[in-house]
Formats: structure tokens, C-alpha cells, sequence
């Protein structure tokens, strides 16, 4: 029994170490003589055999196939035909004429066509064709065609043309050398053929085209300006001597708080400034453009055309003027008043009620009572107060206001009077009346006085002797 | 038989400077000296391992990453930068941690695991003379660090808190334990033999008598005994249990990535390195030259293929013979079962091994 395990037990180790050698032989015979045994194949450089294939028919019955295009260049007569039936633009053809009277001859195609011209260039962008045959069939000379199947005689099946780079599947067919296109007479195409390629090696083509001028952002740039800076105190820039640039800006502030034109605002510049002793060509050049300046917007400044406009209007533009961003009612729009006495107590309601933030409206039906109560309140300052008011308060005819809405912003440049000066009569009836006219008028054209005395010849039976004055004021 | 350490200090002394910054200097130079070779010899054995693979699978192996435009031929050169992409590609890697992972533990495992490894080549003999520190007891004191690298992977095992990293590093625990003894008693037959445990003795030895491995019959069995347990102590496969890709998916490593991962790699590829050259040099002769071994008659003035000069370059050939070996193991041989392994190591190694010693002894006292 002992011995029995024993001799399991060495047998054991001896077929142990046998079948060691063994293994170790095997593997070592798979690693020596390896280039028989690899099964590995290094596929884009090595490629298996295609395989002979039976299907019923032969490669030439097929009606079409779809594999790689081919271009026999040689037959080809550069008549772009190809080129214009690629949807996706893969196919780029460049041609190439002798001049006129020139012997040249470009030779003949294999139907036994002249051929009139060279193709010094003939790509096709194989990652971007999608294999539509679209081009094939154009072709009068049945050069471009898809390879293998009913074309296998003409150039053999190419199932994989794979590369490294995506370049690479953009196939060359022109044969052209540079010496053919110098014979036909292309230098100045060979120029600027050699000039892209040299572009693109060098990456410009990446870089875009960068516009020198950056007038678009310029163009941005420049209304946002004149918003924050007067056009006028910048025609001084040109001056380079800063003590005289300083005299001349504070006459404009001056000439402009005195509600001066542009040539008396000049001659007042031009004062001062030989005042002081500051004189230059520069200057002067600076005087005669003030002079002969033409605001480009016209509510931007006080000028001869807005003088035109009412009198209401007017103040509420040179209010613009000074707070170009609040179309609204500000304390600035209370220098209208006059009388020093009655502008202060204005101003002190104003600030009061600024103070517990009411809104304008209220602000003005309180500077209003406070006139009142002092009685200072005249009709026209009143009538000018009333015209800052918002459309919140315009009567409430709702179609009237619908209307008023979508002309209000004609209204502004039209030289007819503000609707709200309608307000003011009191009658409600007569008011509507009034507004329906004043519309009419507006849409006619009409100027405030026509307007005026159609509303005062329609209404006539109605209006008592104080409406008719207020409606006769805003004349 | 003198060391780099020696060296330096000899070199060094002449210079007037202070002894602590001496000792940074005589410490750092070898210090770099030895990653250095690790992290080499880890290049060279992936790209080795992954080749000998492929071809005893009929394969090609890497074949499209060349190093400084030369992309070698069809064959073995084929892809001679790979590795260096590798390493590279592995330190840019995302150092992903667990989230219920004992993150502290998990990144000293990788060190730990390092720091065996390390300590073990100092008293690695590359050539007479070119050792960083002669120990005149190196056998033990190689022996002792290497089981250093057992902590670090229990470590790494339990702190990935992941059951096939916990089994892995179970096993390893184990076989590695296990497979110290049979190692240790082929070597200490080699000991009993020179009376010494200097390496250098070891070799001086071989030179006045013979190469151990054909020294006597026991001292033949002792070598095979040694270097099939210093495959199971380096994991290497067919005892490859720890890491067996196909149940724990890569055992005690699951859980790591990027510079850690490759740590371990690093470690693992230092400790194969290391076992082979400590076969060279105590059964097959160290850097003594093959040739004097078959007594082939080699003309004077080729002598200088038996000179010092070519110690490093005898014991760099037998080492790499054995990764060769190793890796030719690799795949020829299944795994063995964890009762397969624990078989293998304690009925058939350490009996043989006693016996041998026995044997050895009584084959000294009648020759």
C-alpha cells in the first residue's frame, strides 16, 4: 500500500515533468516559426486576396453599380458637364483654352472627338460623393464612370479606398504637367494656382479674411456716442490748443442754456474767443462749420425748423435736449415757467412729491393745486402742464385711444398739436367730438390751425365762449 | 569585493564636506541610479512580455508606435516605443478612489509595495563591484525584504474595499508565505555549500569550483526548485491566483489606476528582474562567462569576452534568459487551483528541498 503511493506519487512528478517538456516544446515551436503560423494581417498595408465570386451572372450584367468613380482623362473634353450635375459639388474641373490662332493641338478623344481644350485639373472629393451616378450619365464621352461591374473591363472593382488622411480621398485624374499648361498659354493660371497651393501649406486660407477698416464695429460704435456727447462742443476737437477748446465750448454751453442759433452762437464763440486772444486757422475752420452746421437730428438741438413748432412743443423739446433719455416730466421741464416766483414753488412741489414717489400725473395735478392755491396759475402754464401728462390719463373712449396710440408716434414729428391739449375742455361730449376731428385731421394731414377751425366750425353750437378760446390758443 | 556606496564615500572624502550632506549624496546618486533601472527594465519587459506573447500566439503584438521615427522592421521591432506611450498615457490617467475605499491605506498600498521592491535591489550584485551595498549576509537580507511587498498587498487588498481585491490579496498572502519556505531552503543548500551568505563569496566560489547548478545532482534540483517558487512568489502565471483575470478580474489591483496602478506594475517587473538575477548569481555563476563553463578554448585576444568589464553584461543575459523562461511559462502552462498551488509548494517543494539539503550535506563530507 505504502508503496503503491509512493510510486503514484513519483510516477506523478516524472509524467508531471513530461508533460512540461512537452508544453514547452509546443510553444516554443509556435514562437520560432512564427512567420508561417501569424495570423495577424496588418490590414491598410497587407490586404487579403477578394475572393472569386458566383453569383448567376457576370460583373458586366450588372445595370449599374455604385462604387468608386474613375475619370479616363484622356477622353475627357472638359465640358464641365460632370461638374454641374454633382449635387454635393464633388467633382472640381479647371480647364484650359489655347489661345486664338494658336496650332495647338490638344489631341483627340477615343470616340474620335477634337478635343478644344486641357484639363489642367480634375478632382473628385471622394468623402464628400454620395455615389449618385448623377455625373456619369451627362458625359458625352463616357470617360467618368463608377469602376467594377458593367464598367470591370474599363478599370476593376476598388472596394476600399481608405486613407490615412481625410486629404487623400480627393482624387487627382489630370495629367496635365506644368510644361502643357505653359505651351497653351496658362502662365498667369499656373501663377495663381501655385500662389493657393502655397497659401493653403501655409494656412492662411484658416485664418479667414480679417476686414482692416472694422467699419462695422465703428458703425455701432458711433450713435451710441452721440447720445453721451454734443456734436456740437466736438466740432471744437480739431483745435489742438486746450485752453482756447475750453473758451469755445462754455460760449456753446452758454449760446445753448440762451437758446441761441447756430450764428449767433458762432459770433459769440468768435468773441470771446479774439477776447482772449486765442485766435487760429483751426479755430476759425471750427466757427465756419458751427455756423454752417445742420443738426442730423433735428430734436437733438434747438434749431430754425423746430422753431416752427409750437410753442408747447417746442419747450418740451429743449427739454429733450438736456435729458435726452427721459422723454418725460423731470424738474428740468418746469424752466418753461416765466415768473421766477411761480417756477420755484413749482420746482418745491416737484421735489416734494419726488420725494414720496409719486408718478407723474400726481406730480402734476399737484404742482398744478399749488399754483392754484397761491394763485399764480395762469392758463398757459397750466395748458403746458397738463401736456407733460401720460396717456394714462386721456379719456376714456377706448376707440379714441387705440387710435391715439398707433399715430402717437407720428404725432411727435407731424407739427400738429398734441391731442392732449384736447383735454382741457371739459364736456366730455364735446371732447370726444373734438378728438374725432382732431383725428380726422391728423390723418388728412392737416396742419394745428386747419384742425383748429374744423374743430371750431363742426362744434360750434356746442362749445361755450371759454372752449372756444382754449381750442382758439392752440393756433 | 567593494560597493557603490564604498565607492562614493572613497571618491568623496577627498573633497572637504559635511558628513550629512555626504551621506544625501551618497544615498541619492544610487538611489536614482536604481529607479532608474527599475523603470528601464519595466519598459523593456512589458514590451518583451507583450512580443514573446504575441508570437508564441501567432501573433504580431505592437507594431505601430515607433520611438524617434524608427518603427523597426516587420517583426520584433515593430512597435519599440509602445511602452514609453504606455507609461506616459498611464501617468496622465485619472487616479480614481473609491468612495467607500480607506483612502489613506489605499495610497500607502502602492509604496509599501514600492519600498520592498526598492530596498530589495540595494543588495542586488549587477556585476563584481557594482552592487549598491555589499551586505555579507545578502541572501538574507534579499529573502527578508522581499516578503516586505506581502504588506502592501494585503494593504491595497483590504483598503479597496472590494471583494475580489480582498480575495486577491488573501491569496497572495498565502502563497507568497508559503512559497518563502521552499526558496529559502534551496538557498540555504547554496549557503551551506560556500559557508558564506555575500553574494560576492557566492560567485568567488563558482569561479574556484563550478557553477552550483551543475555542482553536484541536489544543488540541480535545488535550482528548479528555487525558480519555479520564485514564480509563484512574484505571481507570476501558471501561479498566478492573486490576480487570475478570469474570477477576480485582476485580484488586489482591481481597484486602481493611473500613477498607483502603475506603481504596482512597476514593483511587479522589479521583483522579476530581481529574482532572476538572484538565480544567475547563485546557481548560474553570476558574471562569470558562460564560456569558461563548457571550457570552449577562446583565443587570447577574445579574452576580454571573460573580463570584469563584461560581468554586468553576463548576469543582464542569464537574467533575461530567465524572464524569457518566465514568460515562456506563461504560456504554455493553465493556472493551478489554489489546492493545485498549496500541493504543489507543500508536499512536493519543501520535501525535496529538506531532502536535498540533506543529501548536499552528505554529497560535501564524501567529495
Amino acid at each position: 500500500m505504502g508503496t503503491n503511493l509512493l510510486s503514484e506519487y513519483v510516477n506523478n512528478i516524472i509524467y508531471g515533468i513530461r508533460t512540461f517538456l512537452t508544453g514547452m516544446g509546443l510553444t516554443f515551436k509556435h514562437f520560432k516559426n512564427k512567420k508561417d503560423l501569424v495570423a495577424t494581417l496588418q490590414y491598410p498595408n497587407e490586404k487579403w486576396p477578394i475572393p472569386e465570386r458566383n453569383i448567376g451572372f457576370n460583373e458586366e450584367d450588372y445595370n449599374v453599380i455604385r462604387s468608386r468613380l474613375h475619370v479616363d482623362i484622356d477622353d475627357c473634353i472638359g465640358c464641365l458637364q460632370c461638374e454641374k450635375a454633382c449635387p454635393v459639388d464633388c467633382i472640381k474641373i479647371d480647364t484650359l483654352k489655347p489661345p486664338k490662332g494658336s496650332d495647338y493641338d490638344c489631341g483627340k478623344t477615343s470616340h474620335d472627338t477634337q478635343k478644344k481644350m486641357i484639363v489642367p485639373r480634375f478632382t473628385i472629393d471622394m468623402s464628400e460623393c454620395m455615389y449618385c451616378d448623377l455625373c456619369v450619365h451627362p458625359c458625352p464621352e463616357e470617360c467618368i464612370y463608377m469602376v467594377g461591374g458593367p464598367n470591370e473591363p474599363k478599370h476593376e472593382i476598388d472596394y476600399e479606398f481608405s486613407q490615412y488622411e481625410r486629404h487623400g480621398l480627393i482624387f487627382e485624374f489630370a495629367t496635365s504637367t506644368e510644361q502643357d499648361i505653359l505651351d497653351i498659354g496658362g502662365e498667369t493660371y499656373l501663377k495663381e494656382r501655385n500662389e493657393k497651393a502655397e497659401r493653403r501649406q501655409k494656412g492662411e486660407k484658416l485664418e479667414g479674411i480679417v476686414d482692416s477698416d472694422a467699419s462695422g464695429t465703428g458703425n455701432t460704435e458711433e450713435p451710441e456716442k452721440a447720445k453721451h456727447k454734443d456734436p456740437l462742443l466736438e466740432i471744437f476737437n480739431i483745435v489742438p490748443d486746450k485752453a482756447a477748446r475750453g473758451i469755445a465750448k462754455k460760449a456753446i454751453v452758454f449760446g445753448k442754456r440762451s437758446g441761441f442759433d447756430f450764428i449767433k452762437m458762432s459770433d459769440e464763440v468768435e468773441s470771446r474767443i479774439t477776447a482772449s486772444g486765442k485766435t487760429s486757422s483751426e479755430m476759425s475752420t471750427a466757427i465756419e462749420n458751427l455756423k454752417n452746421y445742420k443738426p442730423i437730428i433735428s430734436d437733438d438741438v434747438p434749431s430754425d425748423d423746430t422753431k416752427q413748432v409750437t410753442g408747447e412743443s417746442e419747450d418740451k423739446k429743449g427739454t429733450q435736449v438736456s435729458e435726452p433719455k427721459s422723454f418725460g416730466f423731470n424738474i428740468k421741464s418746469l424752466d418753461f415757467i416765466t415768473d421766477k416766483m411761480v417756477r420755484g414753488i413749482a420746482k418745491k412741489t416737484f421735489m416734494k412729491c419726488k420725494r414720496s414717489k409719486l408718478d407723474v400725473n400726481a406730480t402734476i395735478d399737484a404742482i398744478i393745486t399749488d399754483l392754484d392755491a397761491n394763485s399764480k396759475l395762469d392758463n398757459e402754464t397750466k395748458e403746458t402742464l397738463l401736456s407733460f401728462k401720460t396717456n394714462n390719463d386721456t379719456p376714456s373712449d377706448p376707440s379714441l385711444e387705440e387710435n391715439i396710440k398707433e399715430d402717437s408716434v407720428k404725432e411727435q414729428t407731424d407739427v400738429l398739436f398734441d391731442i392732449k391739449l384736447l383735454n382741457d375742455i371739459e364736456d366730455k361730449m364735446t371732447r370726444g367730438s373734438a378728438k374725432k376731428i382732431y383725428m380726422a385731421g391728423k390723418r388728412a394731414n392737416k396742419s394745428s390751425s386747419e384742425v383748429v377751425d374744423d374743430i371750431l366750425n363742426e362744434l360750434s353750437d356746442k362749445l361755450d365762449d371759454k372752449t372756444k378760446e382754449l381750442i382758439g390758443g392752440l393756433k | 569585493m567593494t560597493s557603490i556606496v564604498d565607492y562614493l564615500l572613497n571618491l568623496l572624502s577627498f573633497i572637504e564636506i559635511d558628513a550629512s550632506l555626504l551621506l544625501i549624496f551618497v544615498i541619492l546618486i544610487p538611489g536614482i541610479g536604481l529607479f532608474l533601472v527599475m523603470t528601464v527594465n519595466a519598459m523593456v519587459a512589458v514590451y518583451m512580455e507583450r512580443k514573446i506573447s504575441a508570437f508564441m500566439q501567432d501573433r504580431l503584438g505592437p507594431m505601430e508606435v515607433g520611438l524617434f521615427g524608427f518603427k523597426g522592421g516587420k517583426k520584433f521591432w515593430g512597435g519599440i516605443g509602445q511602452t514609453i506611450a504606455d507609461a506616459i498615457k498611464l501617468l496622465l490617467k485619472e487616479d480614481i478612489v473609491p468612495n467607500d475605499a480607506d483612502k489613506k491605506l489605499m495610497l500607502l498600498a502602492p509604496f509599501v509595495i514600492f519600498i520592498g521592491a526598492f530596498l530589495t535591489w540595494i543588495a542586488i550584485p549587477l556585476s563584481e563591484n557594482l552592487v549598491v551595498s555589499d551586505f555579507n549576509i545578502g541572501i538574507f537580507y534579499i529573502i527578508a525584504m522581499s516578503s516586505v511587498g506581502v504588506i502592501g498587498i494585503i494593504l491595497a487588498g483590504w483598503s479597496s474595499n472590494n471583494k475580489w481585491s480582498l480575495y486577491g490579496a488573501m491569496r497572495a498572502a498565502a502563497q507568497i508565505i508559503s512559497y518563502e519556505i521552499p526558496i529559502g531552503l534551496s538557498l540555504l543548500l547554496v549557503v551551506m555549500v560556500t559557508g558564506s551568505l555575500n553574494l560576492g563569496d557566492i560567485v568567488q566560489w563558482q569561479a574556484d569550483h563550478r557553477w552550483f547548478i551543475v555542482h553536484s545532482p541536489f544543488t540541480f534540483i535545488a535550482f528548479f526548485i528555487y525558480f519555479i517558487s520564485v514564480l509563484a512568489e512574484t505571481n507570476r502565471t501558471p501561479f498566478d491566483i492573486p490576480e487570475a483575470e478570469s474570477e477576480l478580474v485582476a485580484g488586489w489591483m482591481t481597484e486602481y489606476s493611473g500613477f498607483k496602478w502603475a506603481i504596482f506594475f512597476l514593483s511587479e517587473y522589479a521583483n522579476m528582474l530581481i529574482v532572476s538575477i538572484v538565480a544567475s548569481v547563485v546557481f548560474l555563476g553570476g558574471w562569470l562567462s558562460p564560456l569558461t563553463l563548457f571550457n570552449i578554448g577562446i583565443p587570447d585576444n577574445w579574452m576580454f569576452l571573460d573580463g570584469p568589464i563584461l560581468g554586468f553584461f553576463w548576469v543582464l543575459i542569464k537574467a533575461i534568459f530567465l524572464i524569457f523562461v518566465m514568460m515562456w511559462f506563461r504560456w504554455t502552462f493553465p493556472r493551478l487551483r489554489v489546492d493545485q498551488l498549496m500541493y504543489l509548494c507543500w508536499k512536493v517543494f519543501i520535501p525535496f528541498a529538506l531532502a536535498n539539503l540533506f543529501f548536499v550535506s552528505i554529497w560535501e563530507l564524501i567529495f
